[in-house]
C-alpha cells in the first residue's frame, strides 16, 4: 500500500491530509500518481502542477522515480515558515 | 539546539536562558517573528509541517551556517499550529564571539525559515482563510546568500 500525504493547499482541495491505498493500474512512477491524483479528486491540475514537489519515504524525488507500491509519498506546496 | 512546537513559547525567557548558557561569547544577535494583525484583517495564523522532514531540513540549514561561519551555538524555535495576533512564530539566536558573524548568521537562517523550510502557513481573517506562501523579496533575501 501507499500512504499518501498532502500538505498546504492541497490538503484543504483534496479534502483529507492523508490517503493509504493500492498502486492504482498503470501507475508505476510519481509522474502517473500525480495525474491519476489530480483526477481522482477533481484538483483542476493543482496536484500536477510543477511548483508542488514530491517526498517518498521523506526524500525528495524527481517525476520519474518508479514506485513499487509500498512507499509514504508527500506532495509538498511551496513551503515558507517564520 | 533546534525545537519545533505546537504550545506557546515566552521569547525572553527563551533568550535569557540561552543568553546563559553562552555567558562566554561576546556576541548574540536574535530574530523574533510574530503574528501580525494586517491592520484587522487577521486573526490567527496556523503553521503545518512535516513531522521529521522539517526538523532534519532546519539543521541542515544550522550545520551550513555553522560550516559557513564561527559560532558558538544557535537556538531556532519555531511554532507550529495555530497562533493568534501577536503570538511569537518564530526566534533565532546566534552566539558568537565577534558580532558580525552572529548578524550574518542570523539573517542567513532567517531567509532559509522564510523560503525553504517545511512549513504551511494558512492565514484566518475576516476574508476567510488562505494560504501563504513566501513573497517574491522572500525568495530574492534567500539569494543573496548564494556563493558567486
Amino acid at each position: 500500500m501507499i500512504k499518501i500525504l498532502y500538505f498546504g493547499r492541497l490538503s484543504d482541495m483534496a479534502g483529507r491530509r492523508t490517503e493509504t491505498l493500492a498502486l492504482p493500474q498503470g501507475v508505476r512512477n510519481i509522474s502517473a500518481l500525480r495525474a491519476w491524483l489530480d483526477t481522482a479528486h477533481d484538483l483542476g491540475g493543482a496536484l500536477d502542477d510543477p511548483s508542488v514537489k514530491t517526498m517518498v519515504d521523506q526524500s525528495l524525488v524527481h517525476n520519474d522515480m518508479s514506485l513499487n507500491g509500498n512507499e509514504e509519498i508527500g506532495f509538498l506546496p511551496p513551503v515558507g515558515g517564520g | 539546539m533546534i525545537t519545533i512546537r505546537d504550545t506557546p513559547f515566552k521569547p525572553s525567557k527563551e533568550l535569557e536562558a540561552f543568553t546563559q548558557a553562552n555567558c562566554d561569547a561576546g556576541a548574540i544577535t536574535s530574530f523574533l517573528g510574530q503574528v501580525r494583525s494586517e491592520a484587522g484583517k487577521v486573526n490567527a495564523l496556523y503553521l503545518e509541517q512535516y513531522p521529521g522532514v522539517t526538523e532534519t531540513g532546519i539543521m541542515d540549514a544550522v550545520a551550513k551556517a555553522k560550516a559557513r561561519w564561527t559560532l558558538t551555538d544557535v537556538m531556532v524555535i519555531h511554532r507550529v499550529g495555530t497562533m493568534d495576533v501577536g503570538e511569537p512564530i518564530v526566534l533565532v539566536a546566534i552566539a558568537a564571539k565577534h558580532r558580525r558573524p552572529a548578524f550574518l548568521a542570523c539573517d542567513y537562517l532567517m531567509d532559509y525559515l522564510k523560503t525553504q523550510a517545511v512549513f504551511w502557513k494558512r492565514q484566518t481573517g475576516k476574508d476567510g482563510s488562505k494560504w501563504i506562501e513566501p513573497r517574491t523579496e522572500d525568495y530574492q533575501d534567500k539569494k543573496r546568500w548564494e556563493i558567486r
